[in-house]
């Protein structure tokens, strides 16, 4: 009876210790799942710092850089792919290390870095053809740097490789950027002018007003006879005023350009996500 | 009987093991939370080591803890735990040394320079280098506190020849010429010299650039309050608008160059403690760091 009760007891024991070093990974994935992000995290660093066998380690990385991505710790997670991309890996895991590592530099907004990895990648991995993923991150990289040129040839062969639709470019049409030192130059020799440029008539004419009013006070206090008055009010204001019309034209053009880019972006980043679907 | 032998020897088995474990759990948890730090990946080394029951620790495994949360929290700059943690490690553990040297620098950087001072005052030095060192701490709290006489007693023990402080030694000595030849200037004068002479009390601060900021614009209105005074008599609205912007402004000249004395005093006090902290720490990284 003893014996039977020992040996029971044993192979239960073997049975729990089997699946337990199965399945380190599956345990982990669970925590993910729950949304218990940190906690996942620290399984997943467990997982790497005992585990053997590549596979293991890769899973382990890649599960972690998918609990910083849900954390929105992007920055974070390009730093820590990039010290887990080790050279003793066999090419066929190190390939999702890197893809990974690219889409997160991306998230982070790290868009040069993006483009860099993205132009690594064939002479690390001649093997691998180009996936649509990356093409897309490539073109929405090449959008937020305003590198349009090179992103409209990026999306063509996005296009090409989706089968989708290349007559209906959206770089046909790219956005007007309006430029800041023609802004500031309007503004230097024509009150407001900078202003309307940047298509803000108010301000232009809140500008216009404040300016003329400085002159007008410092021109009629010298007619009057008040030299200083016309020197210290008049002039002084219209001087404050109009150094600050050329610095506010060319804030409002940056902005307004900001808003146009941003806006195309927008636009481009929606059919370029329709493509990769 | 067998059976009872056999239950007891269980039994026992059972004990041993359960000891055993608890050893090596906290054992392999030290390990991983050690590795996560040196990852730089503080968030799980914090959350591995926040998971250890204390209770059940022994006095060694306590200090060990108790080093690694102190040396976590130091890492990211969180000085107050850091010094909490690591000054709380006992004398028997093999991180004492380097506890207590960091744990007095957190302090000394947290400014209460009192504290640092009773803790750099007891901590171990078994060899010359760390004579030395000891010295070189003090030394340094010493310049922090503006205490010049017992800077000059304890830089009496520096050799100027150890490859990790001779660098840094010279540079304290430095630092004490510097502040020795720190001008005491007297916010009532400052503000005296801007009574007379609007803005001079601001360049006699040390700030010339705002001295003559200041004194601009209330020469235009100085002038403004002249003209109406002179055109319109002491009763028009010019003389007594022009005037009153410019008394406001000449009383705030005159306040804020009382102040200019005291900001520049902190600015350059600041700047000293900065190099002086800084210069405490690099010996530190070199020599215990390890």
């Amino acid at each position: 009876m003893t014996t039977r009760f020992c040996l029971i007891c044993t192979f239960l024991c073997g049975i729990c210790s089997i699946a337990k070093a199965q399945t380190p990974l599956a345990q982990v994935d669970s925590l993910f799942a729950s949304g218990q992000f940190l906690a996942a995290r620290v399984g997943y660093e467990r997982v790497l710092f005992t585990a053997e066998s590549s596979a293991l380690q890769v899973g382990a990385v890649m599960g972690k850089a998918r609990c910083l991505k849900q954390q929105g710790l992007y920055a974070q997670a390009v730093t820590f792919l990039n010290s887990q991309t080790q050279p003793g890996y066999p090419d066929s895991l190190l390939y999702p290390l890197r893809r990974e590592q690219i889409l997160c530099a991306y998230l982070a907004g790290q868009f040069e870095n993006a483009l860099s990895l993205l132009d690594r990648l064939p002479y690390l991995h001649p093997e691998v053809p180009p996936s649509p993923l990356l093409m897309a991150i490539r073109v929405l990289s090449l959008n937020e740097l305003r590198r349009w040129p090179e992103a409209a040839i990026a999306y063509h062969k996005l296009a090409m490789m989706a089968q989708a639709d290349t007559l209906s470019m959206p770089y046909r049409q790219l956005p007007h950027l309006k430029s800041e030192k023609k802004a500031q130059w309007l503004s230097t020799f024509i009150p407001g002018a900078g202003q309307f440029y940047a298509g803000r008539p108010g301000e232009a004419a809140l500008s216009i007003v404040m300016q003329s009013a400085g002159l007008y006070f410092g021109i009629t206090s010298f007619l009057q006879g008040y030299y200083l008055s016309a020197w210290g009010v008049g002039a002084g204001l219209f001087g404050s005023f109009h150094a600050g019309g050329v610095r506010r034209a060319e804030v409002l053009v940056r902005q307004l350009n900001e808003r146009r880019a941003a806006a195309f972006n927008a636009n481009v980043r929606q059919q370029v996500l329709e493509m990769v679907k | 009987m067998n059976r009872l032998r056999y239950g007891l020897l269980v039994l026992v088995c059972l004990l041993a093991e359960s000891a055993f474990c608890q050893t090596g759990t906290f054992s392999r948890e030290w390990q991983f939370a050690r590795y996560l730090s040196e990852k730089e990946a503080n968030d799980e080394a914090a959350f591995v080591l926040q998971a250890i029951d204390k209770q059940a620790l022994s006095a060694a495994q306590r200090d060990s803890l108790a080093y690694l949360r102190g040396w976590l929290a130091y890492g990211t700059k969180s000085l107050d735990e850091a010094s909490r943690n690591l000054l709380a490690v006992s004398p028997g553990s093999p991180f004492y040394v380097k506890s207590r040297y960091f744990g007095a620098y957190c302090l000394s950087f947290q400014t209460q320079r009192d504290s640092a001072r009773i803790v750099m005052q007891g901590l171990p030095a078994t060899d010359s280098t760390l004579i030395e060192l000891r010295a070189f701490e003090q030394a340094g709290l010493a310049l922090l506190q503006r205490r010049y006489s017992r800077y000059d007693i304890l830089r009496q023990q520096f050799s100027y020849s150890s490859y990790a402080l001779s660098a840094e030694e010279t540079r304290l000595d430095a630092y004490r010429k510097g502040l020795a030849a720190q001008k005491r200037r007297s916010p009532a004068l400052a503000g005296l010299f801007s009574a007379v002479l609007p803005g001079s009390g601001k360049v006699y601060a040390g700030k010339p650039k705002q001295g003559i900021a200041a004194f601009l614009p209330l020469l235009t209105l100085g002038l403004l309050t002249w003209e109406g005074y002179r055109k319109d008599g002491p009763t028009s609205l010019r003389f007594l608008g022009f005037g009153s912007l410019f008394t406001v402004f000449y009383i705030g000249n005159i306040w804020g160059s009382t102040l200019a004395v005291k900001v520049r005093r902190d600015e350059f006090n600041r700047g000293y403690d900065n190099k002086i902290l800084f210069d405490m720490h690099i010996p530190l990284r070199n020599l215990l760091n390890r």
